[in-house]
């Protein structure tokens, strides 16, 4: 029997490991609306092609004495209908499963992905991939049409990534994985792991590295990771002197995440955001602080709110691992003190605390920490961390406690967090069948996840609180601004579910 | 599509009010694209918490066993239920817990079986009858349970290769006994020696490289 590939789990992953929690399971995911009902038999086809694809997909997480580690399986995905809530618990100690599923539901079809195995982007591309295989098998018709383009060549035309695209002479492009961090920001390179690898075709492997600077950059990225702690987890970031303001509310009963999900025109944010001088997320960003201001009923005493921003590393040092490589940002915001509260203007349309200026506010702080010059050092330094030896001889369960205190420690100094992946841009024949696509994560506190497709943008908050105030405050703002709103919401209070109840 | 006159906004699904405000709706309901899931409510933390409170209470029992005394006057019919109940439970919980990895769960119970007994042969004033055949024959049936695991189910190498070895070097132990003068009688203990022995050439002519590789996966830092 031939002997299994394995990689290093790199450093954001061991964080995603110590800080999941009953409520916050570290999976995200990411769901696409078809334009007719979802068929099962076909989705199972086109997710085993693309699963072929993808070795890093076919790897569970095993324990060792030291680290966590990945290892490939002869497990199959399988497409279920959707039973459980979103992002409900994928990795369990000790269990071999898989690290991501395939579900749907009526007209969706979604994959949520544990954290550690891959980051929004990479999870972009299976889903990219997912959906193309999926229309040219539902769509025979149209697929004939787009292999007939110019400029494709066989199947898989997707636009960037994606592995089918990617892979050009080897089909496991997104192989068990290249560790983009090690790759960028170690010097020395493991070489059991990478000849490992290199067998393996190729991606990530993930060295202990490339988790520190996973940890360090986390809530940065653009598109990655739903997921603040790993920032958190180092002592990085600006002085804690201000007083934070943490969002509390009632616990969900079951611990499952209220998700709450808002549509509404790509163009119309864009030209808000525009007329506001600020980039979307950095919009959405203030929109959001101002909501949490409103339905807060002022914030009280800890006046200042501060939003960790997940950074796609691949946009300043080119990657095709669909493993997990972003930083984070964290951005903050202090409000004016309450007796001004909404009464000199201060939060009205020209006030320093509206939430164009805002804005632009934050888009200042956030853009210059946004450059491959300002995160470089970050990441270094997380990797620095990751590979002292005194960390790398401490037994896993002991790490697993300390990086879960580091990483409560700061998220103390967290009051929201915000990922915006962008616009996903589908390759035909799938694009002309996928309506809006949607983003969620699973949430330690109320976050928002951005993602776009053709005309339409969605904005999903989830929160481990059953409270939607912040939402309401939010969704209120924007269609005050004349943008045209829809929500979806899962039901998630006995209440709610009492209403449907057969 | 229902729509709340407050909010401003189009709800999706068939919400009679507006779940971001609570006020009614107007319009038609349509499908909702999310399921309702009904709530679910998990038994693990309450099993974790009482599995937890019985480890606590087994560990302070084998502590008060010792305050106790150990001399065989001692050590009654009551002392020696209690530990029985005690070691039974520790050793259901353990088997229980390691259903999923058969190998490397063997190995656990052989090695927590073996102390019990050391102890347990201690607390009853030292007859030397745990050394002499419990451990050494614990560890040949482990042996023999490995090699009969890795025949009759579909094992993952590897990790077989790891835990065979390591059962096999406890295998090995018994020899000290012997030199050590130990036991009361040698057989059990040349006999458990004999067969680790037997299976270590075994395994270092079939298996070291996997050994090595396990080892090499565990132990990365």
């Amino acid at each position: 029997m031939s002997r299994r590939t394995w990689v290093r789990l790199d450093n954001a992953s061991n964080i995603f490991l110590a800080a999941r929690t009953e409520s916050d399971t570290k999976v995200f995911r990411l769901s696409a609306e078809m334009d007719a009902e979802v068929d099962p038999g076909v989705l199972q086809e086109a997710l085993d092609a693309v699963f072929e694809l993808y070795p890093l997909y076919r790897a569970v997480l095993r324990r060792g004495v030291f680290w966590y580690y990945l290892q490939d399986s002869d497990l199959r995905p399988v497409v279920e209908p959707e039973r459980r809530p979103s992002c409900a618990p994928i990795y369990q100690d000790g269990r071999r499963t898989l690290l991501f599923r395939v579900i749907h539901h009526r007209r969706r079809i979604s994959l949520e992905v544990f954290h550690a195995l891959s980051d929004g982007t990479g999870a972009m591309w299976f889903l990219t991939d997912l959906l193309v295989e999926y229309a040219r098998r539902r769509y025979p018709a149209d697929a004939a049409g787009a292999a007939g383009a110019p400029g494709t060549t066989d199947g898989a035309e997707t636009p960037r990534a994606p592995a089918a695209a990617a892979a050009g002479d080897s089909p496991s492009s997104h192989a068990l994985e290249t560790d983009s961090f090690a790759h960028y920001f170690r010097r020395r390179r493991p070489t059991a792991f990478e000849e490992a690898f290199a067998e393996a075709a190729a991606p990530a492997a993930l060295t202990l590295a490339e988790k520190t600077v996973r940890a360090a950059g986390s809530t940065g990225g653009i598109p990655t990771s739903a997921s603040p702690a790993p920032s958190d987890a180092v002592p990085a970031g600006p002085a804690r002197r201000t007083r934070i303001h943490r969002v509390r509310g009632t616990r969900t009963p079951d611990d499952r995440t209220r998700a709450v999900e808002l549509t509404m025109p790509t163009a119309q944010l864009l030209a808000l955001s525009k007329a506001a001088g600020a980039s979307p997320t950095m919009y959405l960003t203030a929109l959001f602080m101002d909501a949490v201001r409103e339905s807060s009923g002022g914030l009280g005493r800890a006046r200042t709110l501060s939003a960790s921003v997940p950074v796609n590393l691949r946009q300043f040092f080119p990657s095709t691992s669909a493993r997990n490589f972003f930083a984070t940002i964290r951005v903050e915001h202090t409000f004016s003190p309450d007796g001004s509260d909404g009464r000199d203007g201060s939060v009205g349309p020209d006030g320093p605390d509206s939430p164009e200026a805002v804005a632009r506010a934050l888009e200042a702080e956030f853009r210059p920490q946004a450059s491959a010059a300002a995160l470089a050092p970050k990441v270094a330094r997380f990797i620095r961390v990751e590979r002292s030896p005194l960390l790398r001889i401490v037994p896993r369960p002991l790490k697993d406690l300390i990086l879960g205190w580091l990483n409560a420690a700061s998220n103390r100094h967290l009051s929201l967090a915000v990922s915006n992946l962008g616009r996903l841009r589908l390759p035909e024949p799938a694009a002309s069948h996928v309506g809006r696509v949607l983003f969620q994560v699973s949430a330690a506190r109320p976050q928002f996840c951005a993602i776009s497709h053709g005309e339409q943008m969605t904005v999903t908050f989830t929160s481990p609180f059953t409270q939607t105030g912040h939402v309401r405050a939010f969704a209120r703002s924007l269609s005050a601004r004349g943008i045209d709103v829809s929500v979806t919401a899962a039901r998630v209070t006995e209440a709610e579910l009492a209403e449907v109840a057969p | 599509m229902r729509r709340c006159t407050e909010c401003a906004v189009r709800i999706e699904g068939n919400w009679s009010r507006c779940p971001l405000c609570g006020s009614h709706l107007v319009g038609h309901p349509s499908p909702d694209p999310l399921p309702s899931v009904p709530l679910r409510f998990s038994r693990r933390r309450l099993l974790r918490i009482l599995t937890v409170i019985s480890l606590v209470l087994v560990a302070i029992s084998f502590v008060v066993q010792l305050w106790l005394g150990h001399r065989p006057a001692e050590f009654g019919a009551v002392r020696s239920v209690w530990l029985g109940v005690c070691t039974m439970w520790l050793v259901a919980l353990m088997a229980l817990r390691g259903r999923r990895d058969l190998a490397r769960s063997t190995l656990t119970l052989l090695v927590l079986a073996a102390l019990v007994c050391t102890y347990w042969d201690y607390l009853t004033g030292w007859h030397r009858w745990s050394l002499t055949f419990a451990v050494p024959i614990m560890c040949g049936c482990a042996i023999i349970a490995l090699v009969i695991l890795e025949h009759v189910m579909r094992l993952e190498v590897g990790e077989h290769a790891l835990y065979s070895a390591l059962t096999v070097l406890l295998g090995i132990v018994p020899i000290l006994f012997l030199l050590l003068g130990w036991v009361t009688t040698p057989v059990p203990s040349a006999i458990c020696v004999v067969l680790a022995l037997l299976s270590l050439a075994l395994l270092q002519l079939e298996r070291a490289a996997e050994v090595r590789d396990e080892l090499a996966k565990k132990l990365h830092v």
